[in-house]
């Protein structure tokens, strides 16, 4: 029963009008792709070193920190959708720009704009907003080089404020350090990467009622990714994830893993695109006896992010 | 939570000057030139764990960029002058580099 609704709900999706195109480019794509793939699978001089960033997707970050004196313009937008009933989508695109003054430390920052569609969500207030809801800066040091060892490890500290919560909409405010391990290792040269990061994400918060409250998050993921083409990087991204109640793992409130491909195209010398889909996989939140934690996390999340070197 | 974030950021301060004091050392100086779009030579030898310094010379009407993802340089270089390009202590290996704006044009740096 559940196989034949299945296949009904393909078949209606399908003949949607808004799927046919969709439907025509992405076959348009795996066929272009898989055809270099075949006229360039003997040829592996046509691969070359790659800046390993962005090849995971961004959830998972590589530990490339650019190159020196390398300015970037690049709008990155991180979207989540669904929770436990209603409808929920929300997404902050932050205009980051990106200085590399050294070739051991990268500096980037921005404004972030959020917006956010939320209505009959339990526990959340119907919004329909767009607003400037923060900024965030990130500075990038190497703490190991790829050298005789095929490993990289960058560590990451990123301070952030936002006048929005993230996950509510609700004027708040509210201070983050995302603080990174950013590892990598090149597992077959020029093609097949692993990526590996570590996050601990402690952040405070003032609400309406001028009360401060902590929390903190902690992850740990795992990426691998592979160039099919010169210039074209697919692959897949693991992330675990925990929720707290305190800055230092104080109470446990949840857990999510989240699952799900990645696609990184260095589009021209001086432009790239990394996107990736990841849907909560599995999850538990505490005290609640259902799937899932869509309490701290959304049951899907995305990311797209472009690049412009100048 | 203060505390932690002061903690990684000394953390990661105190590790940039152990880096930038290696750069210090004198530079071993290579020298390369562009001519019909190609690298002459098209491989350099320096040491390894010293700054290198290489000069390169665009012998050719139209600019290049000499960039290198592993060495973490880009430098544009207009036609017919030249350029120094910096680049720090580095691990036995091969490091490719290459002309960003004619992607054709690639060379080696071998560091022994």
């Amino acid at each position: 029963m559940v196989t034949i609704n299945k296949q009904k709900k393909i078949g209606t999706l399908l003949r949607l009008p808004l799927h046919r195109p969709v439907l025509i480019v992405a076959i348009a794509a795996v066929a272009f792709f898989a055809c270099r793939v075949s006229a360039q699978a003997q040829d592996n001089n046509a691969f070359h070193e790659i800046e390993t960033k962005y090849i995971f997707g961004t959830f998972t970050v590589g530990s490339s920190t650019g190159i020196e004196s390398e300015k970037a313009f690049e709008p990155e937008t991180q979207a989540a959708f669904g929770k436990r009933g209603g409808r929920y989508a929300t997404s902050a695109t932050t205009l980051e720009f990106e200085y590399t003054p050294t070739q051991y430390l990268q500096i980037i920052g921005g404004p972030i704009v959020s917006y956010y569609n939320i209505r009959n969500v339990p526990d959340l207030d119907d919004r329909n907003l767009a607003t400037v809801s923060g900024f965030e800066a990130e500075f990038r040091s190497v703490l190991i080089d790829r050298g005789p060892s095929p490993l990289a490890v960058t560590l990451s500290v990123e301070p952030e404020f936002h006048s929005r919560d993230e996950t509510s909409g609700a004027k708040v405010v509210n201070y983050a350090l995302d603080v990174k391990l950013e590892a990598d290792a090149e597992l077959i040269k020029n093609r097949l990467f692993l990526g590996f990061n570590l996050l601990y994400e402690p952040e405070t918060t003032r609400a309406d009622l001028g009360m401060w409250s902590k929390e903190s998050t902690f992850g740990i993921s795992s990426a691998l990714a592979f160039q099919i083409v010169p210039n074209v990087v697919v692959g897949g991204d693991l992330w675990y994830l925990r929720h707290y109640e305190g800055a230092l793992f104080d109470s446990f409130t949840g857990d999510a893993v989240y699952l799900g491909p990645t696609f990184y195209w260095k589009i021209a010398p001086k432009i790239l695109m990394s996107a990736t889909w990841q849907a909560q996989i599995a999850g538990h939140e505490q005290g609640i006896n259902a799937a899932f934690d869509l309490t701290d996390f959304s049951r899907y999340r995305a990311r797209l992010l472009l690049e412009f070197e100048f | 939570m203060k505390k932690v974030a002061l903690l990684v950021l000394l953390g990661a301060a105190a590790l940039l000057p152990i880096k930038y004091g290696v750069a210090q050392e004198r530079a071993a100086a290579l020298a390369i030139t562009v001519k019909d779009h190609r690298f002459e030579p098209a491989e350099l030898r320096a040491p390894a764990n010293r700054p290198i310094s290489i000069s390169v010379k665009n012998a050719d009407s139209a600019p290049i960029e000499f960039e290198s993802v592993s060495l973490r340089v880009e430098k544009v270089i207009a036609p017919g002058t030249s350029g120094t390009v910096n680049v720090r202590p580095l691990a036995p290996g091969r490091y490719e580099f290459f002309d960003d704006f004619h992607q054709q044009t690639r060379g080696t740096l071998v560091v022994q």
